[in-house]
C-alpha cells in the first residue's frame, strides 16, 4: 500500500512538471531578449537564441529541459551574473526551509497547549477568549500580519510590552479568581497545601513570564543572518523570529481550532468516562487518555500546511527582504528569469506533494485500523 | 434532594446551569434598560474619543475608543436578546450588517460624494497623510499622495468583490458539475477527475497564482479565472464526497428505478442535495480569495495603481509605515473585517447546510 502511495506520485509529478513547463511557456517575451538586452542587435539574439535551444520545438524543449531536471542539470540564470540555476536555489532553499521549520515548531508549541486548555472546559472563558481570537487570527491575511507585528515588536516595542504583559496579567487574575473559589469550596486547612502550591505556581509564573517581556531583544526590521555567519545562532534566530511568528500564528489558530473540536469529541467517549470513574485528574486524563486519538486529523492537515508554509514564505519573505526561495521566485517572475522560475516551482511542488505523501504514509503507521486495511 | 443514590443520579442528564451571581445575571435581569444605557454610554464615548479628543492623538485616545466599542458590543447584545430573545446571534447579524454596507460601498461608489482616489494629478491640493477624522471631507484619512482612503476602500471592495465572488462561482460550476458526474457514474470517469484533481491540488497555489500572473498580464479577469481555477479540484472534491453519501439514498434508487436518465438523475436529483453544502462551503472560499487577490495586489502582481485595491493601498503605506500607520491599517482593518464576517457566515452557513457537519 506504501509503494502503491509512492508510485502514485510518479505520474502526479510529471503533470506538475508539464504544468509549469507550460505555464511558463506562455510567458510573454523573448527569453533571448532578456539575456541581450532590449537594444541588442537581431544577430545576436538570434545566436542566443540557439544557444538557449529556443529555436527547437516546444515539445522537444520539454522534454530536454525535464531530461536536464532528472539529471540535477537546471540550466543558467538568463540574468547577470548567469549563476547555474542550481547554485541560486542552493542558496535560498535553506533560508526558505529554515522559516518553516521554526514556523512549524512554534505553531505546535503554541496550537496544542492552547487547544488542551480549551477543550478542558468547553464553553468557560478561556476557551471562548482562544476560540475568539483564533477565528480571528484565521481572518489575518499574512502580509498583513507580517506589518503588524512589525508596527509592534519593532517600532512601538513598549506598546507590544504592554500589550504582552496586559495579556499576562489578565490571565492571571482569572485564574486567582479559580483558585479563590476552589479555597472558599473547601473547609478551612483542608486544601491548603495543594492551594498554596497552585498560588506558588501563579506568582512564579507570572514572574517569569514579566522577565521574559522585559528582557524582549530588539529585533531586525530585515534582512537575514545565515546559521553560517559569524555571528552565530542567536542574531539567526532573532532575524528569523518575526518572520516564522508570522507564518506560524495563522497556522496555530488553523490548528487550534481542529485539535480544539477533535479533544471535545474524543472527551465523550466511553474510555474517558472510564478513566473519570478512576478518579483521574483532568489534565492528566487530557494529555494521556485524549490527546494521541485526537491528534489523527492535526497530522492529516500538517502535510497542507507544511505546503503551505513553503509557499506562503513568498509573502513573509518580500516583506522582511530574506534571500529565500519566495523572494527568488518574485524577482525571477518580475525579471522574466524562466528557468530559475520554472526550478523553484518545482521543487516547491516536490516539496509539497512529497510531504503529503509521508503523511498518508505516516496516517497508515500511526492509525492501526487503517494499517490492518478495514479503514 | 434526599440522599438515597438513585438509578437516575447515573442517567446523562444534561447537568442544570449553576445559578449565575455577578455582574451578568443582574445585567440581563434588565436587560433592556442596562442595554439601551451602555449603547448611550458606548456612543458618546466613541464619539468624545473621535471628535473631541481629536488633537490628542495618544495611546489614551485608542483605549477610550476600544472601551466604548466594547460597551457598544455589549449594550447591543443585552438589547438584542433582551427583545429577539436569547438565542439571538449578535455576531451573525453584525456580519451580515458589514457584507450589506460593503457590497453597497462598492456599487454606489461612483454615487457618493468622495474626494478624489485614484488620479494623483487631481489630489495635488489635498492634504497628504492626512489621520482619519470622520468629520471632515477625508473621513478616513488620504495617503501619501493626497488620495482619498473611503473612496479607495470602496472602489478596492468592487475589485475584491468581483474576483472573489466570481472566482467562487465559476469555480463552483466547473467543480460540481465535474464531482457529482464523477462521483454519480464513478468508474473510468471518476478515475481520471480523482488523478486530475490530485495533480492540480499537488501544485503549490500561490506558485501558481504567480506563474499565472508572470504568463498574462494581471486584470480583474486574468486573476478571476486563476483564482477559478484552483477553486475547482476543491470543488470536485467536496461535491464527488457528497454525491456518493446522497448516490446510496433511496430517491435516487428510486429514480433510476422509474428509469430516469443519468442526466436527469444529475441534475433533478443530486445537484440540487449537493448544492447547499457546497454553496455554504463557497463562502468560505471567498473570503480565501479577497485574502489572495489581496496579497497578489500587495506584491504588486494583481490590478495596477492608479486602480485602488486594498492590497495595493496597503502596500503603497508601507513607505511611512513607521510615521504614518493608519495609510496601512484603515484598509488593513476593512480587509479583516470582510474576511472576518465572511467566515463567521461560512461557518454559520455550514452548521446549518451541511449534513456532515450539522452531525457532528
Amino acid at each position: 500500500m506504501v509503494g502503491l502511495k509512492l508510485a502514485y506520485l510518479v505520474p502526479v509529478m510529471f503533470v506538475v512538471s508539464l504544468a509549469t513547463f507550460f505555464i511558463l511557456e506562455a510567458v510573454p517575451g523573448d527569453p533571448a531578449v532578456t539575456v541581450a538586452g532590449v537594444n541588442a542587435d537581431p544577430e545576436i539574439v538570434a545566436e542566443i537564441r540557439a544557444e538557449l535551444g529556443l529555436d527547437q520545438p516546444v515539445i522537444e524543449r520539454y522534454f530536454d529541459w525535464l531530461g536536464g531536471v532528472m539529471t540535477g542539470d537546471l540550466g543558467r540564470q538568463l540574468l547577470e551574473p548567469r549563476l547555474p540555476v542550481s547554485t541560486v536555489i542552493k542558496a535560498a532553499l535553506p533560508v526558505t526551509l529554515e522559516l518553516a521549520g521554526l514556523a512549524l515548531v512554534m505553531a505546535l508549541l503554541a496550537a496544542i497547549p492552547a487547544a488542551l486548555v480549551a477543550a478542558s472546559r468547553p464553553g468557560n472563558a478561556p476557551d471562548r477568549a482562544l476560540s475568539t481570537s483564533a477565528f480571528a487570527v484565521i481572518a489575518i491575511p499574512s502580509f498583513l500580519m507580517a506589518l503588524l507585528l512589525i508596527f509592534l515588536f519593532i517600532f512601538n516595542q513598549g506598546l507590544a510590552q504592554a500589550l504582552l504583559f496586559a495579556i499576562a496579567l489578565i490571565g492571571a487574575c482569572y485564574l486567582a479568581n479559580r483558585i479563590w473559589r476552589a479555597a472558599k469550596r473547601y473547609p478551612p486547612g483542608s486544601k491548603a497545601p495543594y492551594l498554596i502550591r497552585r498560588v506558588v505556581a501563579l506568582v512564579g509564573g507570572l514572574a517569569v513570564a514579566t522577565v521574559l517581556i522585559l528582557m524582549m531583544p530588539e529585533f531586525p526590521r530585515q534582512g537575514f543572518v545565515r546559521l553560517s555567519a559569524d555571528e552565530g545562532v542567536g542574531e539567526n534566530l532573532k532575524s528569523a523570529f518575526l518572520p516564522a511568528l508570522t507564518l506560524a500564528s495563522i497556522e496555530a489558530a488553523v490548528w487550534m481550532r481542529l485539535l480544539r473540536g477533535d479533544l471535545v469529541a474524543t472527551l465523550q467517549e466511553d474510555f474517558i468516562l472510564a478513566s473519570r470513574a478512576k478518579g483521574m485528574p483532568r489534565w492528566r486524563i487530557l494529555t494521556h487518555d485524549a490527546l494521541r486519538p485526537s491528534l489523527f486529523s492535526l497530522i492529516t492537515v500538517l502535510g497542507v500546511s507544511i505546503g503551505r508554509l513553503i509557499g506562503g514564505t513568498v509573502i513573509v519573505e518580500q516583506i522582511f527582504n530574506l534571500p529565500g526561495l519566495g523572494s527568488l521566485m518574485v524577482r525571477s517572475i518580475q525579471a522574466k528569469d524562466v528557468p530559475v522560475v520554472q526550478a523553484a516551482v518545482l521543487l516547491i511542488a516536490a516539496i509539497y506533494v512529497i510531504v503529503n505523501a509521508v503523511v498518508d504514509v505516516a496516517y497508515v503507521y500511526l492509525d492501526p485500523r487503517i494499517r490492518r486495511g478495514r479503514v | 434532594m434526599s440522599d438515597v443514590v438513585t438509578f437516575e443520579h447515573f442517567v446523562d442528564e444534561p447537568v442544570p446551569a449553576r445559578p449565575r451571581g455577578g455582574v451578568r445575571a443582574t445585567l440581563q435581569r434588565h436587560g433592556l434598560a442596562w442595554g439601551l444605557v451602555l449603547l448611550a454610554v458606548g456612543g458618546f464615548g466613541l464619539f468624545w474619543s473621535l471628535d473631541v479628543m481629536t488633537a490628542s492623538d495618544g495611546i489614551p485616545k485608542y483605549v477610550l475608543a476600544a472601551v466604548a466599542l466594547v460597551c457598544l458590543y455589549v449594550g447591543l447584545d443585552l438589547a438584542t436578546s433582551a427583545v429577539f430573545g436569547a438565542r439571538f446571534d449578535l455576531g451573525l447579524w453584525l456580519s451580515v450588517a458589514w457584507m450589506v454596507a460593503i457590497i453597497g460601498g462598492a456599487a454606489l461608489a461612483g454615487v457618493l460624494p468622495l474626494a478624489e482616489s485614484k488620479d494623483v494629478s487631481k489630489a495635488l491640493l489635498e492634504p497628504i497623510n492626512q489621520r482619519p477624522d470622520l468629520f471632515s471631507s477625508h473621513p478616513l484619512g488620504t495617503d501619501g499622495q493626497g488620495l482619498d482612503i473611503l473612496g479607495g476602500i470602496l472602489y478596492g471592495a468592487r475589485v475584491s468583490l468581483t474576483i472573489g465572488v466570481g472566482a467562487v462561482v465559476i469555480g463552483v460550476a466547473v467543480g460540481m458539475l465535474a464531482g457529482v458526474t464523477a462521483g454519480h457514474r464513478r468508474g473510468k470517469v471518476d478515475g481520471v477527475v480523482s488523478f486530475l484533481t490530485d495533480s492540480m491540488l499537488a501544485f503549490p497555489p500561490l506558485v501558481f497564482l504567480l506563474a499565472v500572473v508572470a504568463a498574462f498580464s494581471p486584470t480583474i479577469l486574468t486573476v478571476m479565472l486563476a483564482l477559478a481555477v484552483l477553486a475547482i479540484p476543491t470543488f470536485i472534491r467536496l461535491s464527488r464526497a457528497n454525491t456518493l453519501v446522497f448516490a446510496q439514498r433511496e430517491f435516487v434508487l428510486a429514480a433510476r428505478a422509474l428509469g430516469e436518465r443519468d442526466r436527469s438523475i444529475v441534475w433533478r436529483e443530486l445537484v440540487p442535495n449537493v448544492a447547499l453544502p457546497v454553496a455554504s462551503f463557497g463562502f468560505l472560499l471567498v473570503a480565501a480569495f479577497i485574502v489572495a487577490e489581496a496579497s497578489l495586489s500587495f506584491l504588486g502582481l494583481s490590478v495596477a495603481r492608479p486602480n485602488p485595491t486594498w492590497g495595493n493601498m496597503i502596500a503603497a503605506g508601507q513607505e511611512d509605515f513607521q510615521t504614518e500607520p493608519h495609510v496601512v491599517f484603515v484598509p488593513g482593518t476593512v480587509l479583516f473585517l470582510t474576511v472576518f464576517t465572511l467566515n463567521r457566515i461560512g461557518e454559520d452557513a455550514r452548521r446549518r447546510w451541511d449534513p456532515r457537519e450539522a452531525k457532528v
